[in-house]
């Protein structure tokens, strides 16, 4: 995120694209509802009904797959009816002509035509968020998860850019991190592009200074990262070290993943539970959960907070510091005597100047934690980025063009499927499913299908039905719902019982890798044989409709 | 947070619509509202029409009506197997001990009455033909004439609170908002008092001539009538009235809303009465702002009763002057109700300041030995006999450490026992206590229980926290119901220390 | 600040904006007047009266809460008349709820107890008939509401609709018998209740509680609170795991106070209630390693890790070292990751590191 969680209270216009923040984000979600209670526009983009367009002065219904179609055509309001920051753009951003080119063959009425999305209300929107200054634009997975997830991203940066909507309070380009230290796991070098600190791992200068900080010369190959990992297992790739990632639930087109498992010379799984991906495994270390050790996670906007050991593991399960210390003195690598956390993130801080100010000492004295960068002991923390300018000298534009999606509905497959969370799970749900309450609210998989799809499929509220896809098929309740548009089905992935991502495509963007979860054909089949009683009828009482 | 399409006010409307709060009903009206469940449960609870849609017969355990036997009543009604629960007043003070039925038509009530003359303000038993003669004189002459004669009319609030009609209206006229409202509060319902269920029934055109005056002069379009939901006769009344002055064309430019109470006394209460027409739980809103800045939707709003509304033809007609020396000691004429052990019950309008002996007369005498009256509702607490010529104005009662409030003046003779009358009007605060503030909320759950025990064991010992509670109640309560629901029980205690077990000067702190 | 515009707390000439309260002006200059139904984040109530103080020129004690501050406005709050008042309050509230403090106190700590330190009470008035009614067969694991605790302060149901936004609860009946509710008291599970706990958090009198914790049986102010950062999603909110040193076990999660961390006094369904996992009885405890025949054995951590390791090495030495992949979680803490690229990288020189990092 540019800007802070805090500052969302203060916003006077909120763009929400692809997030179901209610769900995914509650806490953020309650931040919107406060500047909306406060008289803050809110225009939300997403193909479903999500909570928050309850609240909304706009819901822009979307075709999944159609964000640049909608995107590149407010930027066409913006520019046409001059609405553009033009101070901004000549003073911190270069290649706006590009944008202005490209955009000019997205007029609203052919955006309609393609997105579904009224051309007034496109207007409406684009007007409303260039004329607001503290308009903020909130995003996650239902941007990034597309084979165009980087162009999604670029089409929202040029809004920003083309408005001014940067270096400014409660504005600002925001995706909302799915897990609570995605920032922190980036931040720590966990990608084979950078090294701690978003130091490219390309660049000779940083790899020499690596190989001298840790005494062993650096790798010139290039890394692989998850997606296309995902496609060498069992080819290329021979050895798996799996630390905390259940990638048998998680990953796109499971039904491969599994196959290219079985073909892994080791499998290492270090977890807090015998996980999917533990029947694939030859190792399995038992570590330790957030509550059993110390360290930090970075929140969203980039927030350094504390975590502490409040009990001791369950038997002989450790900490993954400690484990993995551990592996790398075995491996010839001597580590330092670490005795706590402090001192790994000390030499780690030490290594990477955007956190070089941060130390476990500054963050135990302040309950707020700590907004990287920071680069000295007496610096303080920074709320928004590009206060003083953009970042990277000068905002650049990037003109995209829409691409469709890689799968789209057709005869055979009718329908598209998006997948996503719910409020009561999260993720693999290795936690939340042990969890009586949460179970009880929400015990099974569902699929969300909009009443005239199931009208003409002769599917009942609460029938079964199996999902079908070029990729596999899975079981599944349905849930009539208007939710969804028509001709859209939506699941949550968090049931291992119901592997949604064994219907996903692995087809993944081609800068970032990631899969596109958003978008895939499929058909719905309802099956009449056995219909399992449902066991809570009432754990989705408060979004049928 | 109320999703975008939320329809608030309709929910009471809707409930009432669907027959109150039975299954499946707040499902359905949150289906076709948007308003959230929960709310519209939270709303229905609150108003006992709403909340107990199987009721058939309400029987009435005012003060008057309980003296007068509505527990023998109550004993009748269920012998028959029909489902009858009690209600705090039902505004049939002069019919006690009374009952309700719903969905019943009721038959025309005989009531005791002045005799029309031509020195009274409203005059019941006038037939005349009506001609809208005030709202052409307010046409004619323009807003400022208007409130120059209210202001020499000295007219004041006759629902309870006596303040000065002309002073709301100046700050309304003052506001820049121009969206305004005017509200008729016509949910009468303290007990001992029944005189808006005549103005409207006899008066109805006096009424809606003052409210349209109202409307003219505060430049307001939309006008809402806030009728009592058991007053089914008095409305048709008005209903009628209303359709064949609207004929005369001097009532065009106006909306009429008739909105239907649900069973609130604290709705009489005019911040609950605009929660109310909000479609929320009626409970008073802190002050300030104060309804004239900030009433109905947030804008200014003009909040009358009944029988000030009424008064205004009359001021306007004959000017401020002849209306306010009408009164002895107060300006008008007033109505007052008489009820409870006098011969003939009925809605007197004599002049302001009339004293208690003199309305004794105009309503045929007490029936037995005067022992104490309540001159103006419950909260009016007690006086004893030795008060009767005091003048029933805002100030002398005010002085003598009472009210004239809505001038429901209940009569009791010396069969009453002043510890069962106390708790006769504890039980109607508790039941009436919207819940919420604690000093009212529970404070009239403690004096109920505190006489109840005390009842059982005559034990003086059981009365020792009342001074400190009766205090905060008074201190700390935010309206008014709770500022002096222990009135009753501190009057009583006073004047009538020996009934109490006390002596005659410890009770008198 | 309105310009030159000062109000007298107490004597202290004080400075407002248009529009504050007498409360928020008086925190400022820390003047404490006593709440119980107040919340900055919410609307007020004005309905515990806890906060009345006196202002010159008006015959009743207004709420600080809500009265909004004027310029030259004269205010004192620690008169015989507002100490009287807070007595009176705290003594009819326990004579509603509870009067032993143990006993009220049992779960969650009682605000009323708290006030009652300070201010006194007015004493022990006769033990007030509960009229208000509960929803025991409410089904839903998380959230107990205790009807006998509570004071109507409308804390809950306004977080519930003012902060979640979703009005599962109200304010239900009326005068004695208002109580919480839901529509038609249905279970909470059966609402658009999304069970974030935010009324227990806001609860003063316990009223609220966590049905867990309740079970447990150990009140709150015998646990230790140890502050930590949720490992859900990426909010980042700080909570107290509330521990019980002895038996080494999480009894529940708190919100640190509103205003003092990112998510200001709240929580979601997830961090406030679903750390069960951490003391599930299918953790982990013990190295395995697999066996010829398919199946796991426990194993110690010496022959553990020396397999990982050489299995590793020996794939590196057959294959290159870029025929291994080492993928991490976001679930790790920050120094678990920098640890976890170093192996890749220092140990065993390849850059195929990275994990599930969509946004």
């Amino acid at each position: 995120m540019t800007n802070s969680i805090p500052e969302i209270r203060d916003a006077d216009f909120l763009f929400v694209t692809g997030s179901n923040t209610t769900e995914a984000h509650p806490i953020i979600a309650m931040e919107m509802k406060r500047a909306v209670a406060r008289g803050a526009k809110l225009a939300v983009s997403d193909p479903r009904a999500i909570w928050l367009t309850e609240i909304a002065d706009w819901h822009m219904q979307l075709k999944p797959g159609s964000d640049v179609w909608l995107l590149n055509a407010m930027a066409h309001v913006i520019v046409t009816e001059g609405l553009e920051d033009r101070e901004f753009i000549e003073r911190a951003t270069e290649n706006f002509d590009s944008v202005r080119e490209t955009v000019l063959r997205y007029p609203p009425e052919e955006a309609e035509k393609h997105t579904g999305v009224p051309a007034e209300m496109i207007r409406e929107v684009a007007r409303a968020y260039a004329g607001t200054k503290k308009a903020g634009i909130y995003y996650t997975l239902g941007i990034t998860e597309h084979t165009t997830g980087t162009d999604n991203v670029y089409a929202l940066s040029n809004l920003v850019l083309m408005t001014g909507h940067l270096g400014v309070r409660s504005a600002g380009m925001n995706p909302l991190r799915g897990q609570n230290n995605v920032q922190g796991a980036n931040d720590a070098g966990a990608t084979p592009v950078f090294y701690p600190g978003y130091q490219s791992a390309s660049d000779p200068d940083v790899r020499d200074k690596f190989s001298k900080a840790w005494g062993v010369e650096q790798s010139s190959n290039p890394g692989l990262n998850l997606n296309q990992m995902m496609k060498v297992l069992g080819t290329d790739l021979k050895g798996l070290y799996l630390m905390g990632e259940d990638i048998v639930i998680s990953e796109p087109n499971v039904g491969r993943v599994e196959e290219a498992l079985n073909h892994m010379e080791l499998v290492v799984v270090q977890d807090i539970f015998f996980n999917e991906s533990c029947r694939f495994a030859d190792v399995i270390l038992p570590a330790a959960c957030y509550a059993e050790k110390d360290g930090v996670f970075t929140n969203s906007d980039r927030r350094v907070q504390r975590v502490r050991k409040a009990v001791d593991p369950p038997g002989n399960a450790r900490a993954d510091w400690q484990i993995l210390k551990e592996i790398m003195d075995r491996s010839g690598l001597e580590q330092p005597d670490y005795q706590h956390p402090a001192e790994i993130y000390a030499e780690m801080a030490s290594l990477a100047p955007k956190f070089s100010g941060i130390s476990h000492e500054r963050l135990n004295a302040d309950p707020k934690g700590l907004q990287w960068p920071v680069e000295t002991p007496d610096a303080p923390s920074t709320e928004y980025l590009h206060k003083n300018g953009v970042a990277r000298g000068k905002g650049l534009f990037q003109a995209v063009d829409y691409r469709p999606p890689f799968e789209s509905a057709d005869p055979e497959y009718p329908l598209v499927l998006s997948t996503g969370r719910t409020l009561y799970h999260y993720n693999a749900a290795t936690q939340t499913r042990r969890s009586e309450g949460l179970s009880g609210k929400q015990p099974e998989c569902f699929v969300e299908v909009h009443p005239r799809d199931a009208r003409r499929l002769g599917i009942e509220d609460g029938q079964m039905a199996d999902v079908v896809t070029r990729r596999g098929r899975v079981r599944s309740r349905v849930m009539v719902s208007r939710q969804v548009r028509r001709g859209a089905i939506w699941m949550p992935f968090h049931f291992p019982d119901t592997k949604t991502n064994a219907l996903t495509t692995d087809a993944g963007d081609a800068v970032t890798g990631t899969g596109e979860y958003k978008v895939c054909a499929a058909r719905l089949e309802p099956r009449t044989e056995e219909q399992p009683e449902q066991v809570f009828p009432g754990a989705y009482a408060a979004i049928r409709v | 947070m109320l999703p975008k399409n939320a329809r608030r006010e309709e929910v009471l409307d809707r409930l009432e619509e669907q027959g109150g709060l039975k299954p499946g009903v707040v499902q359905r009206v949150h289906q076709e509202t948007g308003v959230p469940e929960a709310d519209i449960y939270g709303v229905a609870t609150f108003y006992h029409l709403l909340a107990e849609p199987d009721v058939e017969v309400r029987v009435c355990q005012g003060l008057t009506c309980k003296v007068l036997g509505s527990e023998a009543l109550m004993r009748d009604v269920q012998s028959t197997g029909t489902s009858a629960c009690y209600a705090s007043c039902l505004g049939r003070c002069d019919q006690a001990p009374a009952l309700w039925r719903a969905h019943h038509q009721e038959p025309p009530l005989h009531t005791g009455l002045t005799e029309s003359h031509s020195g009274l303000a409203i005059d019941l038993e006038n037939h005349k033909k009506y001609k809208l003669k005030a709202l052409q004189k307010l046409l004619a002459q323009g807003p400022d004439w208007v409130l120059g004669q209210l202001e020499t009319s000295e007219l004041t609030g006759r629902g309870g609170a006596g303040f000065p009609a002309h002073i709301k209206w100046r700050a309304i006229r003052g506001q820049a908002e121009t969206e305004r409202y005017i509200v008729l509060n016509a949910d009468e319902g303290e007990p001992g008092t029944f005189k808006d269920r005549e103005v409207m029934l006899r008066r109805p055109d006096l009424v809606l001539e003052g409210l349209a005056i109202a409307a003219k002069c505060l430049e307001a379009a939309d006008i809402y009538l806030y009728i009592r939901g058991e007053f089914q006769g008095p409305k048709q009344a008005m209903r009628d009235a209303l359709t064949r002055l609207q004929e005369t064309g001097l009532l065009d430019g106006l909306n009429w809303h008739f909105v239907d109470g649900h069973g609130a006394y604290i709705c009489g209460e005019e911040t609950a009465l605009l929660e109310a027409l909000e479609g929320k739980r009626g409970m008073p809103r802190m002050k300030p702002p104060y309804p004239v800045e900030k009433g109905f939707r947030g804008k200014p709003t003009l909040i009358q009763n009944v029988e000030t509304i009424a008064c205004l033809p009359a001021i306007l007609r004959q000017g401020g002057e002849w209306f306010r020396d009408l009164g002895k000691t107060e300006a008008g004429t007033k109505l007052y109700c008489l009820s409870g052990h006098v011969r003939r019950p009925g809605v007197y309008e004599v002049p302001m300041g009339s004293t208690m002996a003199e309305l004794l007369d105009q309503a045929g005498g007490v029936d037995g030995n005067l022992k104490a009256f309540s001159p103006g509702g419950a909260s009016s607490g007690f006086l004893p006999a030795s008060e009767v010529d005091i003048p029933m104005d805002f100030k002398s009662l005010r002085d003598a450490g009472s009210m004239l409030g809505s001038a429901g003046v209940v009569v009791l003779n010396d069969t009453v026992d002043m510890v069962e009358a106390s708790l006769m009007q504890a039980v109607f605060f508790e039941d009436e206590s919207c819940g919420q503030c604690a000093p009212c909320r529970i404070g009239t759950q403690v004096i109920r229980q505190t006489l109840e025990r005390y009842l059982e064991s005559k034990d003086v010992a059981v009365l020792a926290h009342l001074n400190e509670v009766m205090w905060g109640m008074g201190e700390a309560s935010i309206c008014g119901l709770g500022q002096a629901a222990y009135w009753p029980l501190q009057s009583a205690m006073k004047y009538f220390p020996q009934e109490f077990g006390l002596e005659a000067d410890s009770a008198n702190d | 600040m309105a310009d030159g515009q000062f109000v007298i707390i107490d004597g202290n000439e004080l400075s407002f904006e248009e529009g504050e309260t007498l409360l928020q002006v008086a925190a400022r200059a820390d003047i404490e007047i006593p709440t119980l139904c107040y919340d900055e984040r919410l609307s007020p109530a004005g309905a515990c009266r806890m906060c009345l103080v006196e202002v010159e020129g008006s015959r009743l004690m207004q709420p600080a809460c809500s009265f909004k501050a004027t310029g030259g406005m004269v205010v004192r709050t620690q008169t015989p008349k507002v100490e009287r008042n807070r007595r009176f309050l705290l003594s009819l509230h326990m004579a509603d709820t509870e009067q032993d403090r143990e006993r009220a106190e049992d779960a969650n700590p009682s605000r009323i107890f708290d006030l009652a330190d300070v201010h006194g009470t007015a004493g022990c008035f006769p033990k007030v008939e509960q009229k208000r009614s509960g929803r025991p067969q409410d089904v839903n694991k998380f959230i107990e509401f205790r009807p006998e605790r509570c004071i109507n302060c409308s804390l809950c149901t306004r977080y519930c609709e003012q902060i979640e936004a979703v009005s599962a609860i109200t304010l239900a009946g009326r005068g004695a018998e208002t109580t919480i509710s839901t529509a038609d008291a249905k279970s909470l599970t059966d609402t658009t209740c999304e069970l974030c706990g935010g009324c227990v958090a806001v609860c003063p009198t316990g009223a609220m509680t966590e049905k867990p914790a309740l079970a447990y049986g150990k009140p709150e102010k015998e646990l230790e609170k140890i502050r930590t950062t949720c490992n859900f999603c990426g909010v980042g909110c700080q909570l107290d795991l509330n521990v019980d040193r002895e038996a080494n076990r999480i009894v529940k999660a708190t919100s640190p106070p509103p205003g003092t961390t990112v998510n200001d006094g709240s929580l979601c369904v997830k961090g406030r209630f679903a750390n069960d996992f951490v003391h599930h009885e299918e953790r982990l405890t013990s190295p395995l390693i697999r066996q010829e025949d398919g199946s796991f054995r426990e194993a110690s951590w010496d022959e553990a890790l020396d397999r990982v390791v050489s299995g590793l090495q020996g794939i590196a030495d057959r294959h290159g070292e870029d025929a291994l992949a080492f993928i991490s979680s976001s679930r790790c803490t920050g120094e678990e990751n920098y640890l976890f690229q170093k192996l890749s990288r220092a140990a065993f020189r390849t850059h195929n590191v990275h994990q599930c990092a969509a946004t």
